[in-house]
Formats: C-alpha cells, structure tokens, sequence
C-alpha cells in the first residue's frame, strides 16, 4: 500500500513521478519497518552472544584479502563482520561507541540491546506505541542506573593488588587467559606509570605495544622505557650502551639543503674537488658536534648513506636511523631529551639520558630490537607482547588494550560493581519491582526492561555450560532471599556464586555506560517507522 | 481540406494543461505531505534514509528528509521550498509547515473538481490568511521581564525538542541551548555556536563549554612535551605557515661557490627562526594557526614550553576570535600584546576517545561550544540537528519574545475564530473560508494519530472547548488527554506559526495558479525523461 501511494496517475491514466528514482527504491513503513529492524538487530546479538563471559568462544574473521582475525572482542568483530543492514550497522556503531568511551564490555552492550529489541518486539505486537515502550525503557533505565549506583563499591585505587584483579576479570574472557596474571600486572603498572592521578587523566599514547612473534605468551613484558624495531645503523656498533646520553635528531647527516629550488653548476675539477671537500667537511662538523655535546647515542628520524654510517663507526659514536614519528617523541619523552631539528643547536642540555640501551636478540631468528631502558621518565613504557603466532600477538594486544581501559575507568572513577552477571540481576530484580508500582502502559516496558538486564547472566551461564534457566531462577531466589546483590554466574566452576569472594570486578562507569547507551540505540531503533533503501543493495532481513 | 498540424513545441515536451493539471499538482503535494506526515509532534517516528552512496540518516527534521527525497516532480519541489524557507527563516516547523499546505490543497481539491476557478480560491484563501495573522496578533502573549524571558526561551526549546530523539532530555538540551544562545552578541550570529559531536558517552556527558573547544589537530613530534595547561593564556591566532620551506614557489637558485651553500641554508632557518622568536617574544603562550605549522616549529615551542596546534579550521579559529578577542594575524611583523587574545583557562582534555583542547574563561566569551555526546554515529547527527533547531527557536524568540500556545491549540482557535468569521460572509466564499478554517484542524489530528490516538474524537472535544471559550485547550501528549496547554508550559514563540501560515497559504496559492506545466526535454544524452516513463 505504502507503494502504491508513490506512484500517481494523472486525469490520462499515466503514471507520473514525485521523487528521483523513486521505481529503485525499497521502501518499508510502520510495525513493519520496525519490526524489519528488530529482527536485523537481533541476528547481530545473536551472533555475538557465545562471545560473552569468561566461556565465550572466539570468532575467527577472515578480511577479503585473506586475513585472519581470531578474537572474542565486540567491537573488534563487529567491525570485521563488515555488516551492510543499515539498521545492523547501528549495532555496530554501538559497539564502537562503548569502546571508544570505555574500551570494554563491547559485547555485553550489543547482547543487552538485542534482548530489549527482544522485549520490545512482544510489547508492539500487543500493541503499544513503539515510543511508548522507548519512553518505558527509559524510565527503567533511569532506575537500573540508580540501583548500580547503590550497589556498587569504593575501590581502593591504590592498592595495587585489587587493580590487578580487576583487570584479570577483564582478561579473563580473552585468549590470555592462560598467562592471565601476568598480563593482569602488565596492564596495572603500564597504566599506573602514566596515569595522572591529579587530574584522573590516562594518556595512552604514552603507552607504546610492540608485539614479536616467537615466543611464549609468558615471556611477555612491560618495559619501563621504549622499545623500538630498529637496530643500530653499522653492524660493529657497540650493542650495549650503559648510561647512555641521547642526542635525538630531526636532521639528515648529509650536507643540509636548502628548500628552495637550487642548482650548483660544477665546471672544473676544482671545484667538484671544493664540493667533495665540503661534504667531508660537514659530515665531520656534524659528528663533531655530537661528539661535542656529549652524546654517546645519535636518535635519528632520517636516514644518513653509507658514507656516514662508516665516519661515526669510524668516530665510535653509535646511532639509530630511520625511527618513526611516534617513536623520536616517546623517546623526548621518556629520556628527557629535546628534539634537536638542527647540528648546530645540540648542547649537553638537550640530550637524554637512559641508564641501558642495548639490542635483543630473539629466538635463532636474526631478529634484533633496539631497548632503551632505565630511564628518567617513566611516563613513556612499552608493553612487549610475544606469542606464537601474529594472531595470537593481535588478540592479546587487544585484550591488553581492553584491560588498559578497564584500569584507566577505575583510575577516573573509582566505582566498582561485581560481575558475573550479579549487577544486572540486582537491576533486574529492581525495576521488576518498581514496575508494580507504576500505572499507565509504562509498567510493561519496565518488565520488559527487567527480563532484557537478565539476558546478561543468562547468556553468560549458557556460554559456560550451565542450565541457563535452572541457574539463573536459582540465582534470583538467592539473591532475593538474602539480599546479596553479588551474586553472581559462577562461570568458572569455583563453587561459590558471590562474585566479591571470586573477586570478579567491573567498573561501575562502564556498567551504566552499556545501559545508556543500550537504551539509547533500542529508542533509537524504535522511533524508525520509513525507511528508504535504494533497491540495488541486496540486503538481508527483508 | 487537409491543413499540416502547427509543431509548436519539440517532440517530446510534456504539456500538461487544464483542470486535471491542478489536481494531479495537488496529488503530488499530497504525496510529498505524507512522507513525513508522521513524524511530527512529540509521538511522531523518525524516517531512516539511505543515499545512494550508502550513508544512512536517521531524522525527524521535515526540511532534512525532504532534502533527502530528491523530488523532481515540479509542483511537487514548492513544498520542498517552503520546508527550507521555514527552516532558513525560523529553524522549526518545517513538518507542521508541509502538512499544513497539504492539507489546505486537499481541502481545495473537491472545489476545484466542481468547477470553481481557481482564482476565486485563491482570493479568497488570501483574504482568510490576512484574517488568520490578525487573529495571531491578537491571541500571542507577550513576556517581560528578565527572568520570565529566561523561562520562556527554555520552555520553547524543550517544545521544539518534545518531538525529537532527544525528548527525554530537554529539559537539559533546553537549558543548555538557551544558555549557549544567551553567551552571544547582540546580531545572535550562529556560527558563534560551535557544535561539535563525540560518539560515545552518555546523553547528559554533553557539555556547553563557555569558551572554544576543538579536536587535537594533527601534531608533529615534540607536541607530547608541550604543556597542555595554563591559566590566563596568551593565546596568537596566526594565518601562516610555520614551516621551513621554500620561500617562493618558482624561485631557483644558481650557486656557484659552495661555499654559499650553507648561507642559504642558514638564511632559511632564520626566516623561520624569526618569525617563532617574534611569537614568542610578544608574549604568546597558545599559538593557533589556520595553516600548517611544522616539525621545527612544534618542537622549537615545545623547547620554550608553549603550546601550538596548526590546521584549526577556519571556523572555530572565528569562534576563538570572538571568544578571546585579539585578532587572526597574517605575518609576525607586527606581533604584540594587544593583538594577542586571553583565555583564562586552557587545557586539553580527553573526551570519549578524541583528545580535545579547550578555552574557557575567555575575555569577550562572545562565543561558545557544544560538545555533544551519545550513542552511535546518526545519534549524536540527529541530536544536532535538533539541537540546530532550537537554537534557532531561541534566537528568534530572544527576538520577538511573544508566544503561542502549542499541541494543536491555537490552530484549533485560529479555526474556530475563522470560522465565526465566515458565517458573516455571503456567497460562495463563506464555503472556502470554512474549508481553509477546516484545514487548520489537521495538526491536532495528525499529533493525535501520530499517539496512536483517536484524532477525530479529541478534534471533536477539543472543538467543543474552544466554542466555549478555553482558547488554549490542545492535546496533552503525555497525559493523552485534552488540557490547557499554555498552563502545561507547551510554549511556541507565535513567529513559527506566522511563518508557516504565510508559506502554506503562498504555497497553496502557488499550486493553485498553475494551469500548465511545459516541461522540456532533456538533452539526448540525459536518457529517459523523468515524470514520463514507458515514453
């Protein structure tokens, strides 16, 4: 019908057009189109639902041009999966915002909104008003978010050991689960060393992750200094520099140019004699005068030819060439140097200092890094990941990354709740109750709402092996019974459900963060009732 | 007798005349009108389009779906118009202005199938529109007084907002955007509201920053050790590139002594030595540039412990202007003190996953920012444009500051005094009149569709009410029933409605006029023409 109505007919019976293409475009309206959403929205919760928990499974990603991708991280999947729904796409984005804004619990975020779409759907087909149920849900929301706020905990910011369990619980759905203490304490001290705790500010471009394949997950580490994969520039350099001075430079060693379009006309052997002369000169000056100033180690960002790689082995000055961007200004940083973009402005007071500069060396491979350690400013750190293979190196630096942020979320807001599903279900248990007291359709909604908070532990205890059904009513009553808002899926099997005993910890922020924004997208999603889609896309879920 | 037909026209060019021309140019007016029809008012449901290029957007905004519908039918493109002259003029009610015309074209089409010329129509819908403003005057209420002004500008933009994504928020959108409105100058100009959007976050994390706000600008190394903090900045606004590079584009040099090489080497770091000692020595400790600024350029700042940023846009380095005062220089040479701007507080700060740099505390703070957050991507987009729109409202309301009851009700008085006025009329036109009152009807029934309502029945009550004399009495929404809404605080500043009357009945009168339609064909290559398919 909604089709018909595009299409007119003038007083000669012949059809004529209102919009551009309008015979190309798809259009669908009202329940349909809503419902038409919510059905796409939930094929991508489904898809990321085994993903959930310390039990969830991977996805294995295979990019067009044959790249592998192993990973359990929402937003990493989601974004891999290369969804074309428009509707699905939202879902995506969604994930992307939770990790943006918080960097973990991409998947939880997109399970809860499928679940309230879930709800959402059987509440239309009785008929309410797609807003009215979005108005519902936001009532509800605000009161789930109440009921966190009241159930969570200070966390004590300082006590580094209860930081490191936090992040265990965050790397404890992840692939490194085996060395899982370990990256836990990476992720601790690297946030901790850059953390600002005045200003609860975390600035993760002070955080560098280099990653090597070879090795064991174990032998990962956090460098208190930067490493970089590069070698020095003359294989009989010195491969060990203890008290290093570091003179980091911006300038090519080769004779300086000016920008300005020039040309040199030589026309007798003297001069082509002066020119050589003057190039020996300068290369001399240079070394001279990074002698000069003190530096025993030469930072380039440039490259310099073989002529001059041979005077400063020949001058024992070692140096690095070609270190990226990134890399020069994490170095300033961390080695308290300036950058010199000039020879002629070196001086002792510009240069850097570490207490260990040496090259490693991995495995039988020829493989060699650079390690700049022992330095005066710890705010610049390496976390150096190795693994048997590239995928697994990618998967753990993400899972690091997720553990980062988790770490960074306490250092803003020291807020904690439980995990293991606990705090969805003292929600749930909440707003069911609250909803009673509500007149007006509203109270549907907020069923609706509760029975969507408990999908989390549901999923969750499908994933590690449990009766869904059985364990989470078993929970409920518990937690109803004694009022003990932690309890939680015991996913590990370690024999008690309260999560404060298994030190199962989330940050509140990131808790509220996917309720707020769950909520949001479903009303979102909602509120969509015409849609026009070119034709020529052929795309699922119509 | 066989008389070779006169070809006035090239082959191919529709031609389309008569009375049949007029009602399918109200047909497709119609069309136009139900493909937002339900999105207005506080129930209405937003429409998902898809371009061809793939990019999705999500909106509630009559003007912005409009825009996205691509209509080629001619008479059919007036009603795109009036949508976008409401949307230039007052920023709102751009769906009740479309919904409004369709409906008086319906109202219209039975006369003109009846025989009635147009232009007796036309007459007399112009003659009831003047009516119509005369009644508005009359029926707006004016507000005085300081705080009440305030109060009211708030309870307009939370009106605007009712409808949009963001409704469960506007109390706090409305403070916020009154508030940000309230910062500007006198001329209001809104390019002095910057908007800038962050994904991720919750709604309520969105800020008004009292000052400027941008994204970290693309930084060379060194920028890490800059300080990102000071109180009572000096802060240079540059229009120069801060870079070693040639000094002229096509200049070429012929040296002939090597000797000169290093001279000019040398004479080109010092023209740009210059100009940072020049910035650095009038005091500036935030130096902004519209153009690049370089690696040495970073890190000799960096060196003296200043912070730069190059690659601002042109309009938050305005916004900056007219927030910290001072002036966008275009060379160093005369660089000093009273050129620099002064922002009491400068930071850069990490928002959501976009590291931002902030002034605040600004000298002239003539100018501000808002930094929205929210869910994915079309979110936050529609919760700009919404936001667009009540900063519109409130910079006209600041203007005229008298206002209308909204949710149908003083559409429902305008037609109820509209058609005491008729029955005085004798003729025919009293008919027209009673349809053009009629017409005005179709808002409060489209907000009571839009609610899943009866929109007949509450018409009807609503009717009822006013012949007694509540010229107030529109739909309550939220309570879904029938009340006094200048009591309930749902606030209109009178100028919308002005407006969009205005444009209804030009656009209605529009529509009407025309008798034919020539249209042209397309040159060759353009293929098929459009409006003519199976031709």
């Amino acid at each position: 019908m909604a089709q018909a109505a595009q299409l007119l007919f003038d007083e000669n019976g012949q059809p004529f057009i209102v919009m551009r293409e309008q015979e190309n475009q798809k259009r669908i309206t009202g329940v349909e189109a809503v419902k038409s959403h919510i059905l796409a929205a939930r094929a991508v919760a489904n898809t990321l639902k085994t993903s959930l928990g310390p039990r969830g499974l991977d996805k294995m990603l295979v990019s067009p041009d044959g790249e592998v991708t192993i990973t359990n991280d929402g937003a990493t999947i989601m974004e891999k999966m290369d969804v074309q729904h428009h509707v699905a796409k939202l879902m995506v984005e969604l994930s992307k915002s939770q990790d943006h804004e918080i960097g973990d619990g991409t998947t939880g975020v997109v399970v809860l909104a499928g679940a309230l779409l879930e709800e959402a759907e059987k509440l239309i087909d009785r008929g309410i008003h797609p807003i009215k149920i979005a108005d519902g849900f936001d009532l509800a929301c605000k009161k789930a978010l109440e009921t966190l706020d009241s159930i969570s905990d200070r966390f004590p910011v300082e006590n580094r050991e209860r930081l490191v369990e936090t992040a265990q619980t965050s790397l404890g759905s992840k692939i490194v689960n085996r060395a899982l203490r370990q990256f836990a304490e990476i992720a601790v001290d690297a946030v901790l060393s850059v953390a600002d705790l005045e200003t609860k500010d975390v600035n993760f471009e002070m955080i560098k992750m280099e990653g090597k394949v070879g090795g064991r997950l174990e032998d990962s580490i956090l460098v208190k200094g930067i490493v970089i994969d590069k070698t020095m520039s003359h294989p009989q350099m010195v491969k060990e520099i203890k008290n290093a001075k570091i003179a980091i430079l911006t300038c090519p060693f080769e004779p300086p140019k000016p920008k300005t379009k020039h040309k040199l006309d030589v026309t007798s052997t003297e001069d082509f004699a002066a020119l050589r002369q003057y190039e020996k000169e300068t290369f001399e000056t240079m070394i001279r005068q990074v002698k000069e100033s003190g530096a025993t180690l030469a930072i380039c960002q440039w490259g310099f030819d073989d002529e001059a790689n041979h005077l400063l082995q020949a001058n024992d000055l070692p140096a690095v060439r070609w270190v990226g961007g990134p890399e020069i200004e994490l170095l300033a940083i961390a080695t308290n140097s300036r950058i010199v973009p000039r020879f002629a402005e070196l001086n002792e007071k510009k240069l850097g200092s570490a207490g260990l500069v040496r090259e490693i060396t991995f495995g039988t491979a020829k493989d060699r890094m650079l390690s700049i350690e022992q330095c005066p400013n710890n705010k610049a750190i390496t976390v150096f990941v190795r693994g048997g293979n590239k995928m697994i190196i990618d998967e753990a630096k993400r899972a690091l990354h997720d553990a980062l942020c988790v770490i960074r979320n306490l250092v803003r807001d020291s807020r904690i709740i439980y995990g293991g599903g606990s705090a969805e279900l003292a929600a749930a248990i909440q707003v069911a109750k609250e909803a009673d007291k509500i007149d007006g359709i509203e109270q549907y909604a907020f069923r609706a709402f509760a029975d969507a908070l408990e999908s989390i532990p549901m999923a969750l205890a499908e994933n590690s092996g449990l009766s869904p059904i059985d364990a989470l009513s078993d929970l409920k009553a518990k937690q109803i019974e004694t009022g003990n808002s932690f309890l939680g899926i015991d996913a590990l099997y370690t024999g008690t459900n309260d999560m404060k005993e298994q030190k199962v910890i989330e940050t509140l922020l990131s808790k509220r963060e996917q309720i707020s924004l769950a909520t949001q997208v479903v009303r979102m999603i909602l509120k969509i009732d015409d849609v026009r889609v070119p034709d020529d896309e052929k795309m699922g879920g119509y | 007798m066989m008389r070779p037909p006169i070809i006035l026209l090239k082959d191919g060019t529709e031609n389309k005349q008569g009375k049949g021309q007029i009602l399918s140019n109200i047909n497709a007016c119609q069309v136009v009108a139900d493909s937002i029809r339900t999105t207005l008012g506080p129930r209405g449901l937003d429409k998902l389009i898809v371009d061809s290029k793939g990019a999705t957007t999500i909106s509630n905004d009559g003007a912005t779906i409009l825009k996205l519908l691509d209509i080629v039918f001619p008479a059919a493109s007036v009603m795109v118009d009036i949508a976008r002259s409401q949307d230039a003029e007052v920023g709102d009610g751009t769906t009740s202005v479309v919904v409004l015309a369709a409906e008086m074209l319906k109202r219209m089409k039975p006369f003109i199938e009846d025989g009635v010329h147009p232009q007796l129509l036309i007459r007399a819908i112009s003659r009831a529109s003047e009516e119509v403003l005369k009644y508005l005057n009359e029926l707006e209420i004016k507000i005085n007084g300081k705080k009440e002004l305030r109060e009211m500008l708030v309870k307009c933009a939370a009106t605007t907002l009712s409808s949009k994504l963001v409704s469960q928020e506007r109390q706090f959108f409305a403070n916020m955007v009154v508030d940000a409105v309230n910062t500007l100058d006198e001329n209001l100009p809104l390019n002095m509201i910057g908007i800038k959007k962050v994904s991720g976050g919750n709604l309520h994390e969105s800020r008004l920053v009292k000052g400027v706000a941008f994204q970290k600008a693309f930084s060379y190394a060194g920028f890490e050790m800059q300080p990102k903090k000071y109180t009572n900045a000096k802060v240079a606004l540059l229009n120069i590139e801060l870079e070693l590079k040639a000094e002229k584009e096509n200049a070429e040099m012929r040296l002939t002594n090597v000797s000169d090489f290093q001279a000019v080497v040398d004479a080109e770091w010092n023209i740009l030595y210059d100009k940072l000692q020049k910035i650095a020595d009038s005091g500036a400790n935030v130096v902004l540039s519209k153009l690049p600024i370089g690696d040495v350029a970073t890190q000799w700042f960096a060196d003296r412990d200043m912070f730069c940023a190059g690659r601002i846009p042109q309009d938050d380095l305005d916004r900056l202007m007219a927030a910290c005062g001072g002036s966008v220089l275009t060379t160093v040479s005369q660089i000093e003190e009273s050129v620099l701007g002064t922002c009491g507080n400068f930071y850069e700060q990490q928002v959501g996953s976009e590291r931002y740099n902030f002034f605040e505390d600004c000298s002239k703070a003539q100018a501000c920012t808002l930094l929205l957050r929210g869910g994915a991507e079309q979110f936050i987009a529609e919760t700009e444009r919404s936001l667009h729109d009540a900063i519109m409202i409130v910079r006209r309301a600041k203007k005229n500051d008298s206002i209308v009851a909204g949710g149908g009700a003083i559409e429902m008085e305008l037609a109820k005094l509209l058609r005491d006025k008729a029955r005085t009329i004798a003729g025919k036109e009293q008919m027209f009149w009673m349809a053009f009152a009629r017409s005005f009807e179709i808002i409060p029934q489209q907000l009571c569709q839009n609610a899943g309502l009866d929109g007949l029945d509450i018409v009807n009550k609503l009717r009822h009410r006013h012949s007694t004399g509540e010229k107030w009495a529109g739909i309550d929404i939220h309570r879904e029933a029938i009340g006094d809404n200048l009591d309930a605080c749902v606030w209109e500043p009178s100028i919308v409605k002005r407006n969009a009357i205005t444009a209804a009945t030009e656009a209605v009168c529009l529509v009407l006029s025309i008798d034919q339609t020539v249209k042209n064909v397309r040159t060759p290559s353009g293929g098929a023409m459009p409006g003519l398919p199976g031709q």
